[in-house]
């Protein structure tokens, strides 16, 4: 370890150098490096040396780091900023890198492989960009590089891949514009910081962020292509592109007040789906929208204990939420299908799966001794605070529904429920070895005695007070919660009244353009078609009409040709004349 | 000549049935028992209510304005919320819910893998 801080003594570049791009130089050596070995020694080891840089490069004592400034005519950029703000993003985009790579041991894929990396580098460098034009290069990187992970899906992936390209590039060039208008209103400075809502470009920037953040009516793409991804794809799409549009909300918006109707909206709207929805991938993708709809509204509370419960949430969420993507994606791996209504029963096959789905699960519904219990407790303490009454009970009601659809429905309808008859082997050991690692997180980052004290040390936001988590009220009221919602899902189920799982395609937003959209277009194109065919016709009438006119004129057999008195010409002429006479007169 | 049909013995059976659960599991095979699963549902009930004479003696040190008038308020609000959210299913499941081939994108079942109900006709079992 010293001799790697040596190093980056001795090599002053380094400390120049974003090292998210590292990591996707390791990207695009893997794209030419057929050796699969290799490959998968790059991507534990770019993460892990990325995070190392990042560990070197921030000064506790000093507020920031910044480095790799380059000057393009009147525009500087700073490519590098490491101030404690970006660190804790810096360092769990390393974290999930890693653990990522770890669960993708077993596929041999160069492509995987490759884009994976560059998408996790430019997730890094991305929010460790100190200027608005690196950060949207970044932005529209990771939109690039992780299309390939739902393209390896498999065919029924494709059109939502392209999908998911044209709305995060739509999204980049919005963030784009956002940044230039604002620039502009700055006396071209464009650097990173607060923004605000005080001119077009910081509406423009925060709606290029809604849509990769999940914002109602603009979330759709999520839903749409998490899915539809491949194994290792969904568990890797899960830890960054959201994550990153709530590192530049919290940048760029922290306390605008509508984010926190916006997030408490987003908090409670995809329970609704996540309850009729049978593919549980897609589950997962409504229970990741509702999850970041506490971190947004805790940026629009704006206050430090809120910000900080944010900065908590985000870490363990990228945890928790990647453990919940890799149970189910080992048992899809094993038995091909992620939908509730073909599974069930296969704890009897694969415990070790069961028992990081169950710990997922429970980090999820903030049970006591896991996960979210410290960091969701303290955006609701802060929404209390601030007399955010109705926030508070939003949040509080979308609380049951993520023990509804990511606390029971996920492990019961896979694991539990009636047996689907299917005996499988338990995961491969390198997907046993990443949940492994993600479920001591869980238990780690919310430990009482010296675990969720480190996770305060990463929160930026100084407190008049540090959020003591365990206390007799917390633990009993989340407890009542969550013991309330259990025993309304037991009584549910006694009396049958707990909707089976069917097959079915849910209608979102995205019926807007998939549907309606899409019909529209068809629409338009058949009416064009006709309107050309039409045009077309008048066209060619025309010119033959004016051709057969000419012709009929001045063709040897036409009019011009006929012989005329000489006394017509003379009056032609005098007429002309009189023309020439009258427009010279008028002309002086 | 005679062709004698040996059919398996009970014993084997199970045994053929054990071998496929991992050996780990057949420590917690009561779980997919319906005696337990049929009571599993008095134990979140108990810790409610220990959790909600808890309440009583531990209030909230910043409630809501409601709050310290209801005991087991979070309780309710969890109960009710639940209910609310699982029994709005099927209502929403008839607007929205449409065939799987709606958008023609493919992903569907393979029906020579799929144990669906809808698929091959037979119900899970137990």
């Amino acid at each position: 370890m010293n001799e790697f801080f040596l190093i980056t003594e001795h090599f002053s570049i380094l400390k120049q150098i974003n090292p998210g791009f590292w990591v996707i130089l390791a990207g695009l050596i893997c794209t030419l490096l057929p050796i699969g070995h290799a490959r998968k020694a790059f991507v534990i080891a770019a993460p892990i040396f990325a995070g190392l840089l990042i560990f070197q490069l921030y000064d506790v004592n000093s507020t920031e780091h910044l480095g790799g400034v380059l000057q393009f005519g009147p525009v500087e950029l700073t490519t590098l900023r490491i101030d404690e703000l970006s660190v804790v993003w810096g360092y769990l985009f390393c974290l999930a890198g890693v653990i990522n790579g770890i669960f993708a041991l077993h596929e041999k894929c160069r492509i995987t492989d490759s884009s994976a990396l560059v998408y996790t580098g430019a997730a890094i460098a991305g929010v460790l960009a100190g200027d608005m034009v690196t950060l949207f290069v970044m932005w529209e990187l990771t939109a690039i590089s992780s299309v390939f992970l739902i393209w390896k899906g498999g065919d029924h992936a494709y059109a939502a891949g392209i999908r998911y390209l044209a709305i995060h590039v739509l999204s980049g060039v919005m963030l784009l514009a956002g940044a230039v208008l604002h620039a502009q209103a700055n006396g071209g400075d464009f650097m990173f910081n607060d923004i605000g809502l005080d001119s077009p470009g910081g509406w423009l920037m925060l709606l290029a962020m809604g849509i990769k953040v999940g914002f109602p009516g603009l979330h759709m793409w999520m839903q749409d292509a998490y899915p539809k991804a491949s194994i290792t794809g969904t568990v890797i799409l899960a830890s960054f592109t959201t994550k990153f549009a709530v590192y530049a909300l919290a940048r760029g918006f922290a306390g605008a007040d509508i984010l926190i109707w916006i997030g408490a909206i987003m908090t409670c709207f995809p329970v609704f789906f996540a309850v009729v929805e049978n593919d549980l991938r897609r589950v997962l993708a409504f229970s990741l929208n509702n999850q970041l709809g506490f971190m947004v509204c805790g940026i629009g509370i704006g206050t430090s204990l809120a910000l900080n419960g944010v900065v908590g949430q985000v870490f363990v969420h990228v945890i928790f939420k990647g453990l919940l993507f890799m149970s189910i994606g080992a048992v899809m791996y094993r038995t091909g299908t992620a939908k509730a209504s073909e599974l069930g029963g296969l704890f009897r096959s694969m415990p070790f799966t069961t028992v990081a789905c169950l710990i997922g699960a429970g980090s999820i519904a903030a049970f006591p001794m896991l996960a979210a219990f410290v960091t969701k407790a303290m955006i609701l303490a802060a929404a209390v605070e601030e007399h955010l009454y109705i926030p508070f009970l939003m949040m509080l009601f979308a609380s049951a529904g993520v023990m509804e659809h990511s606390g029971i429905k996920v492990p019961h309808f896979t694991f539990f429920a009636h047996d689907s008859g299917r005996r499988v082997k338990e995961a491969p050991w390198n997907m046993l070895l990443a949940m492994g690692i993600a479920s001591f997180l869980c238990f780690y980052l919310a430990w009482p005695w010296g675990g969720y004290q480190n996770l305060y040390a990463l929160m930026p936001y100084p407190m008049e007070y540090a959020y003591k988590p365990y206390t007799w009220d917390h633990v009993v009221f989340q407890m009542q919660l969550l013991f309330a919602a259990i025993f309304a899902f037991t009584l549910l189920k006694r009396f049958k009244l707990y909707p089976a799982e069917r097959r079915a395609e849910i209608l979102d937003a995205d019926w807007m353009y998939r549907r309606m959209g899409l019909n529209v277009a068809i629409w338009g194109s058949a009416m064009w078609d006709r309107l050309s065919v039409h045009t077309s016709r008048i066209r060619t009438r025309t010119l033959s009409n004016v051709g057969r006119r000419l012709y009929q004129t001045f063709s040897p057999a036409g009019a011009a040709s006929e012989a005329t008195p000489s006394g017509l010409a003379a009056v032609l002429t005098a007429g002309l004349l009189f023309v020439v006479l009258m427009l010279g007169y008028f002309a002086r | 000549m005679s062709v004698e049909t040996k059919l398996p013995l009970e014993t084997d059976v199970v045994t053929k049935q054990m071998d496929d659960i991992h050996p780990v599991s057949r420590y917690f095979l009561f779980l997919g028992k319906d005696s337990v699963k049929r009571n599993f549902m008095w134990l979140p009930l108990a810790g409610m209510i220990i959790c909600i004479i808890l309440g009583i003696f531990h209030p909230q040190k910043h409630p809501l304005p409601y709050e310290q008038y209801i005991p087991g308020s979070w309780a309710i609000w969890g109960f009710v919320a639940y209910s609310l959210i699982v029994l709005s299913a099927n209502t929403l499941f008839k607007l929205l819910g449409r065939d799987e081939s709606y958008y023609g994108e493919g992903g569907l079942p393979d029906p020579d893998y799929s144990t669906d109900p809808m698929v091959t006709g037979e119900a899970h079992h137990e």
